[in-house]
């Protein structure tokens, strides 16, 4: 019989590639500044100095482009190593010791997964807005790192989850009992022994997390509360290019499509990683 | 009877812990909200004065108990910005909110499962790619920005409706649901690509089992055995998905609300964001988990009762 070509793994790296070299190299080169405003260009339409036109101050639409999405990727990458690394430290503890404190901690967890993630971001943001946690705003400042520690604690519950019941599991078996017997400790065991043995649940785990996070961030910096200016983001983009929906549709759509394609490519590079 | 009682007990002890969390967030971290009512005006006597009225002198445990009382009871307390009782501010704000998502979630089970019943037929068929194709594009868009490309098509394009005029169901009831069919789609459209791929792979994993079999010797044909076995059986992951949806379509109508310009939950839920209004941003919270959590609950006690097996192992 022959192979079946695995078309989502393909089109999937093809298009996570093509977005990580937008971004990439968004580092070192961009078109034109994103942040100088021509008036002269106003709305200015598609051509080959300006692919995806300008926007309503004049400014490139593709440059801006390539760093709104290099700053989703990176309140993304971020938001998905704090929710993950809390998560996985929480799950595995809970989970390979049980007891009491399993209990109690899986209860607020349960109750904290009645919030949808966007509300419990809001609410970590409008805390952290507040004077009291001065030390930790003045760390973060106002602008993505705050989006950042936002999202990544509204996503722990989700990681925690998985995580802890895979422990579950893991614990009972043998090779844990005979790691065991051998005199590994019991740390050794939970992050040397299981936690490679969890890494198929894992993954899919963490990239669906990513991707949510790309979706969160958009949606946050869509409602203004995301990341703030002078930072260029893709979600804030699609609200600015939302009042001028009659007059440059071209504006909207540019920034939207690049967090569709984003989130696609990411998609099926992990069902395709999944069916192989 | 034991299962049910059971469940809206833990269902109660979520919602008291719910809660309880919201409000150890909102009092213990932020600053004082008698200073915050002040504003500028503050001396430190009259910040003591409020601060007594206000019963924050009082220990933590009380005054939350107090909350939780008249929270129960109705009274969410009062806004810092606008004096106003928060029950008042939120009473005609609940029902968009509410219409949004039931209308969400009844164009999500209306389109998904004819579509996953037609995909899980026609296995491998030219039409069932497709689909699968687009299921897989849909599910990558954000709910705000399908919002905004339904304005751009619906709105500008074919003038079905006025992009921001949003009718009051006070002025034309017709005229609200008219327009709030455009955000519950928005809603409702990367949802229904997920219920759609996750019915047909269960369709196609219970068409290859023995019942499915035994139904067809029987002389069954094909639409009996489909409809009445193998879609029974199928729709039982798909409940328990649409009650964790639930939580989503939540979240994405605080979002799309601002597409579309409704003044639903999602945007006073954002101004008193701003506004640091505490009151009104903890008394939203605190309904919005309730009735994720209450929704949640009943999907539960549904399943059970659709699906006897949970009910007995409840039981044992």
């Amino acid at each position: 019989m022959k192979r079946k070509k695995n078309f989502n793994l393909i089109i999937g790296t093809v298009l996570t590639g093509l977005m990580l070299l937008l971004i990439v190299t968004g580092l070192f080169f961009l078109p034109y500044d994103p942040e100088t405003m021509d008036i002269e260009l106003k709305f200015a339409g598609m051509s080959p100095a300006h692919p995806f036109g300008c926007d309503n101050y004049g400014r490139d639409v593709f440059t801006r482009v390539m760093v709104g999405a290099r700053t989703t990727l990176l309140v993304a990458l971020g938001t998905v190593g704090i929710g993950a690394g809390a998560g996985i430290l929480i799950g595995a503890f809970t989970g390979y010791f049980g007891g009491w404190v399993d209990e109690v901690v899986m209860r607020i967890i349960d109750a904290l997964f009645a919030f949808p993630s966007i509300l419990l971001a809001l609410v970590v943001i409008s805390l952290l807005g507040n004077g009291k946690l001065g030390v930790i705003s003045l760390l973060l400042g106002s602008g993505k790192y705050q989006v950042i520690l936002a999202l990544g604690i509204a996503f722990i519950p989700s990681f925690a989850r998985v995580v802890r019941s895979e422990y579950l599991k893991q614990r009972e078996m043998d090779y844990v009992k005979n790691a065991r017997i051998m005199g590994c400790g019991h740390l050794r065991i939970m992050f040397v022994h299981i936690l490679p043995n969890i890494m198929p649940v894992l993954i899919p785990t963490v990239m669906i997390g990513f991707n949510n996070a790309v979706l969160s961030e958009a949606g946050m910096s869509y409602l203004g509360i995301g990341v703030q200016p002078p930072d260029a983001s893709l979600g804030r983009m699609l609200s600015e290019a939302q009042t001028y929906l009659f007059s440059q549709p071209s504006y909207a759509l540019f920034p939207g499509l690049t967090i569709v394609l984003l989130v696609l490519g990411f998609s099926l590079l992990a069902d395709g990683l999944e069916e192989r | 009877m034991k299962y049910v009682g059971k469940k809206i007990i833990t269902m109660c002890l979520t919602l008291i812990l719910v809660s309880f969390l919201v409000f150890l967030c909102f009092t213990v971290i932020p600053g004082d909200p008698a200073l915050a009512k002040l504003g500028t005006e503050a001396t430190p006597e009259r910040v003591e004065a409020l601060r007594k009225e206000m019963g924050l002198d009082r220990p933590f445990m009380v005054r939350y108990g107090d909350w939780l009382y008249s929270f129960v009871k109705g009274d969410m307390g009062e806004s810092y910005s606008y004096g106003l009782p928060v029950k008042e501010m939120l009473a005609d704000k609940v029902p968009i909110t509410v219409t949004m998502s039931v209308m969400s979630i009844l164009i999500i089970v209306a389109v998904s499962i004819p579509l996953g019943l037609y995909t899980a037929k026609h296995e491998g068929s030219v039409t069932d790619r497709v689909i699968y194709a687009l299921n897989q594009v849909v599910m990558a868009v954000p709910a705000f920005f399908a919002g905004i490309l339904i304005t751009l098509l619906f709105g500008i394009v074919l003038k079905l409706f006025t992009p921001g005029g949003y009718i009051s169901y006070n002025q034309s009831v017709a005229g609200f649901l008219g327009y709030m069919i455009f955000p519950s789609i928005a809603i409702a459209l990367p949802k229904i690509s997920m219920t759609v791929k996750l019915l047909r792979s269960g369709l196609i994993g219970e068409k290859k089992l023995d019942y499915t079999r035994t139904a067809y010797s029987r002389g069954n044909n094909t639409k009996g055995v489909l409809y009445k076995h193998v879609l029974k059986n199928a729709m039982l992951p798909i409940i328990t998905f649409l009650g964790m949806t639930f939580t989503d379509i939540i979240a994405g109508s605080i979002i799309v609300e601002q597409v579309f310009g409704i003044p639903g939950m999602g945007r006073i839920l954002l101004t008193s964001i701003s506004n640091r209004d505490y009151p009104v941003v903890m008394a939203i919270i605190v309904c919005l988990a309730a009735a994720v959590i209450i929704i949640n609950g009943l999907v539960d006690l549904v399943y059970q009762w659709i699906d006897p097996r949970i009910r007995l192992e409840g039981e044992s």
